[in-house]
């Protein structure tokens, strides 16, 4: 049976001045998907996720969210329906865990409202879902990359959605935070989240994803199952390296071959 | 000290403005006793035999004290949740409520007023409209440059507003006569609550009052506006209607706070500061309690300044002495608060 789309790509284009970033993207995310953007720097892989979020808008082609094209939709509306999760970075005022998850819940509230105690329950259980419920009080900028990074997931848990959008969510975290994180994805999936996210690892789109769509000079690819799509092939054209992929533990695994001394 | 409730720190703090504001009635070149003050109160609010004494402190209180009392608390709570509504805003902790020109348009304004008219309502309006003038110069000038919404090159659009504005003013300066304009525009520039009176403190508190307390009920998007405008829309908020919101309340208090006593600095910088050292940064409890300490604030330096010297020292003056060391205790220790 064919998966209900939520966000449907036609034609997309975007251009910064003198300098075309997407040249007509055609993509669809279906609900209950794992996909990974895979692609060098430069792609147009972010740039297509901000445009899906209404962070900037085409030059030309339209997205359709669930029902309606994407201009016809509030910032609001949209976080009612999709949950971003930047790389986590730095900011400027040190607010608690707390505080960092509570703003998932932000497009709830009325004008004059201020979070409720509910609130505080689904953020506090938002915590408990990403293994960190003992980090609430502590202040977000003394937490370690992988801590800040399920911060944020919790805070789009609370965001009451079911499809989550990622950029690059393993950037900057060590290996064995890597690894945790591409298990809660896959553990949230199960749970029936729909997920988007670009990486940099074939390896990781071949452990985590349902679909790969690979990038290129702002085209789509390739674009269909991670074992037909991640090939050594696909591996040279794009990132211009060897790999091989192997076969362990029922997970198909990609292994870029390491050459000495070629320069 | 983050273990308190929010609600004790409200109450705290509002405890704190009244005893600074019924101290600040009493206290003067004619003191007042408590028994007085209330014996007084209740003349005044249930009426009773009046006497001479009675005659008099409604001319010490209602007309010279009151206004004074009541101005200093408005001015200080528009001027320090100014300062916190552009801090998160403008994702900088060292951005203080001039930032974007307001100050120095307004004070262009009032100098302008002082030069061409004798009215000094004509000096309140002019300082009014050129605050707003140079803001909205700043705003224009932020996305026209690069056709950009960014919070950068609105930061640049108020620099070049603020040294446009500050210029106009020199030139009014040297058109000014020097015997009796120019020192009533350094004088009033200095800034001072002198001319408080209640009819013009009554006129000025609505807007005012609506101004400080929009921002913040604006408060609980601050915290998403200060993680930058992509994660702040990506999380629903509508940035650019809040950010005008915002920039259109912060530029009537102060442009009114202006109108009314001149260029009082530091405020809106030390006192979200000092309130993020004790509370955190989650602006739903720093807007409040920035708006009722700046109001304590600022009465406190006043009262002060009426009683401490024998001659009485300009606000301004005063608010940047007391505020510049503050900012150094601040700075060494604001490091937890901000990254």
């Amino acid at each position: 049976m064919e998966l209900k789309p939520i966000i449907t790509v036609n034609d997309l284009h975007f251009s910064y001045p003198k300098r075309p970033v997407l040249e007509g993207i055609d993509f669809t995310l279906r609900r209950g998907e794992v996909v990974s953007l895979l692609g060098p720097n430069g792609c147009g892989k972010s740039t297509l996720i901000r445009l899906i979020l209404k962070l900037i808008h085409a030059s030309q082609g339209e997205i359709w969210l669930n029902e309606k094209t994407l201009h016809r939709y509030s910032h609001r509306e949209i976080a009612e329906h999709i949950a971003y999760i930047p790389q986590y970075n730095n900011v400027p005022f040190n607010y608690s865990v707390i505080e960092m998850v509570i703003m998932g819940r932000i497009s709830k509230l009325g004008f004059f409202a201020a979070p409720s105690a509910s609130d505080y329950t689904i953020a506090h259980e938002a915590l408990e879902r990403v293994g960190i419920s003992d980090l609430a009080s502590r202040p977000f900028g003394q937490l370690s990359g992988g801590q800040k990074q399920m911060v944020l997931l919790a805070r789009a848990l609370t965001q009451g959605v079911d499809t989550f959008i990622m950029d690059e969510p393993v950037s900057g975290l060590d290996y064995g935070n890597q690894i945790r994180l591409l298990e809660l994805i896959v553990s949230l999936s199960s749970q029936g989240y729909t997920f988007l996210k670009t990486t940099h690892y074939p390896d990781h789109a071949l452990l985590v994803s349902s679909r790969v769509a690979v990038m290129n000079g702002g085209k789509i690819i390739a674009d269909g199952l991670p074992e037909e799509v991640i090939t050594p092939e696909m591996i040279r054209s794009v990132y211009g390296i060897e790999a091989d992929l192997i076969v362990h533990d029922t997970h198909i695994r990609c292994l870029p071959i390491f050459n000495k001394g070629t320069l | 000290m983050k273990n308190i409730k929010p609600i004790s720190w409200i109450i705290g703090s509002t405890l704190l403005l009244i005893v600074v504001a019924t101290l600040s009635l009493l206290w003067g070149q004619y003191p007042i006793t408590l028994d007085t003050l209330i014996s007084y109160l209740q003349f005044k609010a249930f009426g009773g035999a009046g006497n001479d004494t009675y005659t008099m402190l409604d001319n010490i209180i209602l007309q010279i004290r009151l206004p004074r009392v009541l101005l200093a608390i408005l001015i200080g709570s528009a001027l320090a949740t100014s300062g916190a509504a552009f801090q998160a805003m403008f994702v900088n902790p060292l951005v203080s409520p001039g930032i974007l020109g307001v100050l120095a348009g307004a004070s262009f304004g009032a100098a302008m007023g002082m030069l061409i008219s004798d009215q000094w309502f004509v000096v309140q309006l002019l300082a009014f409209a050129f605050g707003f003038v140079a803001v909205g110069v700043a705003v224009l000038i932020g996305t026209m440059v690069t056709n950009s919404r960014s919070t950068v090159m609105l930061v640049l659009g108020g620099v070049i507003s603020s040294a446009l504005f500050t210029s106009m003013l020199s030139i009014i300066k040297y058109l000014a006569d020097p015997y009796s304009t120019l020192p009533a525009i350094v004088y009033w520039l200095m800034g001072s609550l002198t001319m408080a009176d209640l009819h013009g403190v009554l006129l000025i508190c609505v807007p005012m009052l609506a101004s400080v307390i929009g921002l913040i009920v604006l408060g609980k998007y601050f915290d998403l506006m200060s993680l930058g405008d992509e994660e702040a829309k990506a999380l629903g908020i509508n940035v650019t209607m809040v950010r005008l919101g915002a920039i259109i309340l912060a530029t009537i208090a102060s442009s009114l706070s202006v109108v009314m006593a001149g260029i009082i600095g530091w405020i809106g910088l030390i006192i979200p500061h000092i309130i993020r050292m004790a509370v955190g940064p989650s602006h739903r409890l720093l807007m409040p309690l920035s708006a009722i300490v700046g109001g304590a604030f600022l009465l406190l330096a006043d009262t002060i300044s009426r009683l401490a010297f024998s001659v009485e020292v300009p606000i301004g003056i005063l608010t940047s002495l007391i505020g510049i060391p503050v900012f150094i205790i601040v700075l060494k220790n604001a490091r937890a608060a901000w990254n």
